[in-house]
């Protein structure tokens, strides 16, 4: 109980130091639209549990991210794996690798509109080429971290390819997999957020550009909370399972 | 090959004799700089032969870069992004590397920020665009603001961690010839953690440059962001490419920039 | 002279339940230009006890005095030398070894010249601009003792200096060793794991036992100074080793 307080205790000053410079610079600011933080709550209460478009606006943008994310995911472990253990492949790949790791997406997104038109098809598309980078290259970086004497031993034992890939690549790279799918997550996210803002679909966005277009700043500051909510929620189910599944993962990652 | 192992590679090439280092990048990475090329070809292929309006020629989307170029467009356009990147990047590097030192060295500042650095960290920055366009409006002041959220937590992460790995060893050491905790800090905890700080500064720019064309394209400022958004209006699909490499290229010679000076300061670290 | 008396170390909260009794009722007396070598098994405290002398680490009760002063912390009488070496592997041989003399603020030309003269002394003239990853262990550990031998401590304390190098290079080191004290003997509290080196080493051997650390007994060590080649097969030092053996092994099976 001791330790409970002694952890929060800091934490809670951090917040309240945090609160408390936000009303201060409210009050001195001239713009009268920002709202308190009273009133972020009370916005962000009224929109989870009084406001149905909401919910209707989260069904909806979060289409793209779930399709997004698993077409992200089915192409980008495979795509890792085989980069991996394919070096010819491998080097061919790894330009385009540190290309799109460096190239920021959001640019492209016009040209995906002109190519895929406003649909769900576009958005997909979007949180796809957000995420499927990160996926494959840490997926590749678990495969190339076993330690090749152990894929030596199997052999010297007789396992073929499969029994190799399943009984030591597959276990053995399940950490790093495990990275670059939460960190795909985060990216397929940011992807979604993305769409939302630059196409204003019909999801999220048209909520947010709403709230804005009326002057309710206390309404656009709880939705953007909602969502940062809900993501920080989807990224700790996905650093949970990450645990549960593979446990001896260590910190590193890449992106 | 990940950028460390190319930084290896390179080391190693400079010791063989720089005469041969030119043939052996170029007899070692000839493979990745086929794969380019073909990529570009199979572009330029593809531009002429399906004739669709979201896939110009590789050869049309080089002219326009250089036509941007000439034309002095990118340059001004590049100039009002560069002050912002320049100015909110500083500001994360400040706020970034003193948060994550204290955060490193000292137990009760890391349990008091580590949920919120963490959060922050792993939620998309992009979130926090309409928060500043609500406080900032259209001006610089949210453009740098974006830049600042981007890049300044990974940098904090790092430098954190770098700051408390750094071998106890070497600061008993230090503590048993006297060393004050300044003295620890400027002699044993600044050069040990050199190495894992560069590191998060590379990655804190690319994550500035990604904020930088995100917030521009979101909310219309006078930048690259916004001429993209142009060019896409105008289903200009070459000219929007251009801006993608213009920023690409940004992106590469800053890293490339950080790391020559990493390289020159921790040659020490293997 | 190094005196403690009735040193007790606990680590932790014993009266909680949790916590270990590192070290318990210590008591012995180390005399100026003494070499004193420290033996016991895993667990008996010997480091923790070095460290304690070392200021490095508090302890509970008891006392534990420099020529009548209480240890509080480090002191320029007193230097360390590591078994991981604990080089500073950003600098080089040379900035090394002047580090104790930086940071007590000496000019850099004063500490350089020191510096390379003991570099010289301990054998490693021409390595000066050399990076720590650059030498073999051996090498290293020079390098540490030159750090230490730098600030011109009268107490050397040393913490299985030799532990991490290989048998031969850990026997070059320890003739190496001796000869340096024979120049200057200072007074040196030396750890160790190996009953040979302690009873080649030492003036006296002190004998510790584990959990809870206490000094079993202060062995003397009559032996000819400076040590002759082959005194290892000479029969008291064959005697001596063995009596030492005897007990370490005891105290191995007592636990097991």
């Amino acid at each position: 109980m001791k330790t409970l307080a002694r952890d929060w205790g800091p934490r809670l000053a951090v917040l309240a130091t945090a609160v408390a410079l936000w009303e201060y610079f409210l009050s001195r600011s001239q713009n009268f639209l920002l709202p308190t933080f009273a009133h972020i709550a009370t916005g962000l209460f009224h929109l989870i549990f009084l406001e149905p478009r909401f919910w209707e606006a989260l069904y909806i943008s979060n289409q793209a991210l779930i399709f997004g994310y698993a077409v992200a995911v089915v192409i980008g472990i495979p795509l890792g794996l085989m980069a991996a253990r394919l070096p010819w492949m491998d080097r061919l790949l790894n330009p385009y690798f540190a290309v799109l790791l460096v190239m920021p997406v959001a640019p492209l997104i016009p040209i995906v509109i002109i190519a895929l038109g406003l649909g769900l098809a576009a958005r997909v598309f979007i949180v796809v080429s957000f995420a499927l980078v990160f996926i494959t290259i840490n997926t590749r970086a678990g495969v190339r971290s076993i330690e090749p004497t152990l894929i030596e031993m199997a052999k010297s034992f007789g396992a073929t390819e499969s029994q190799i890939w399943r009984r030591i690549i597959v276990p053995g790279a399940l950490p790093a997999i495990f990275v670059g799918l939460r960190i795909g997550l985060g990216r397929a996210i940011t992807g979604m957020v993305m769409v939302e803002l630059i196409l204003v679909a019909s999801g999220l966005g048209r909520l947010l550009l709403e709230f804005s277009g009326r002057m309710q700043s206390d309404m656009v500051f709880a939705t953007v909370l909602a969502v940062i909510i809900e993501a920080l929620a989807l990224l700790s189910v996905m650093q949970i399972l990450e645990r549960k599944i593979a446990p001896w993962a260590p910190d590193i990652s890449i992106g | 090959m990940t950028a460390s192992e190319a930084v290896i590679k390179t080391t190693a090439a400079k010791n063989i004799g720089s005469s041969f280092a030119s043939h052996w990048l170029l007899r070692h990475w000839a493979l990745e700089i086929f794969a380019l090329f073909a990529g570009a070809v199979i572009w330029e292929s593809l531009g002429w032969g399906l004739g669709l309006q979201w896939l110009p020629p590789f050869s049309q989307v080089i002219v326009a870069l250089f036509q941007f170029v000439a034309s002095g467009v990118i340059l001004s356009n590049l100039q009002s992004s560069l002050m912002s990147l320049i100015v909110g990047f500083a500001l994360s590097l400040i706020f970034g590397l003193v948060l994550g030192a204290l955060m490193g060295r000292y137990r009760i500042v890391e349990k008091a920020f580590d949920v919120y650095v963490h959060a922050l960290f792993v939620c998309p920055s992009i979130l926090f665009a309409p928060i500043f366009f609500a406080i900032f409006g259209l001006s610089d002041a949210s453009r740098v603001a974006i830049i600042f959220v981007y890049s300044t937590f990974v940098i904090v992460i790092n430098t954190a961690t770098a700051i408390r790995t750094v071998d106890p060893s070497l600061v008993e050491m230090a503590y048993s010839f006297g060393c004050r905790e300044r003295q620890i800090f400027t002699r044993i905890l600044l050069p040990a953690s050199l190495p894992l700080v560069f590191a998060g500064i590379r990655l804190g720019m690319g994550r500035a440059v990604k904020g930088m064309i995100n917030g521009e394209m979101l909310i219309a400022f006078v930048g690259l962001g916004a001429l993209a958004q142009k060019y896409g209006a105008q289903f200009d699909a070459a000219r929007v490419f251009a801006i993608a490499m213009v920023v690409l290229i940004i992106g590469l010679v800053g890293n490339a920039i950080v790391q020559t000076l990493e390289h020159r300061l921790t040659r020490w670290a293997d | 002279m190094i005196q403690v008396k009735n040193l007790t170390k606990e680590f932790g909260r014993i009266d909680n339940g949790g916590g270990v009794l590192a070290l318990s009722d210590i008591d012995f007396q180390v005399r100026d230009n003494e070499f004193v070598t420290v033996i016991g098994p895993s667990g008996c405290g010997k480091t923790t006890l070095l460290r304690i002398i070392a200021g490095l680490i508090p302890y509970q009760h008891g006392e534990v005095s420099i020529d009548s002063h209480p240890v509080v912390g480090p002191g320029p009488e007193r230097a360390v030398v590591f078994q991981n070496f604990a080089l500073l592997p950003w600098t080089d041989v040379l900035g090394n070894v002047t580090f104790g003399l930086d940071v007590r603020g000496a000019t850099k030309s004063d500490s350089q010249a020191k510096a390379k003269e003991l570099i010289k002394l301990v054998g490693l003239e021409g390595f000066e601009q050399r990076l720590p990853k650059e030498l073999s262990g051996g090498m290293q550990q020079r390098v540490g003792l030159a750090r230490a031998l730098a600030v011109s401590p009268r107490i050397l304390l040393m913490d299985e200096p030799f532990g991490a190098l290989d048998e031969q290079t850990r026997r070059l080191l320890q003739e190496q060793l001796l000869q340096l004290w024979e120049r200057e003997r200072k007074t040196v509290v030396f750890i160790t794991h190996s009953m040979e080196e302690a009873v080649m080493l030492g003036d006296r051997v002190m004998l510790m036992t584990p959990r809870p650390g206490k000094v079993k007994e202060m062995i003397d060590i009559p032996l000819k100074r400076p040590r002759p080649p082959d005194i290892e097969k000479s029969p008291a030092f064959v005697e001596i080793k063995e009596y030492l053996w005897e007990n370490l092994r005891a105290m191995q099976t007592h636990q097991s």
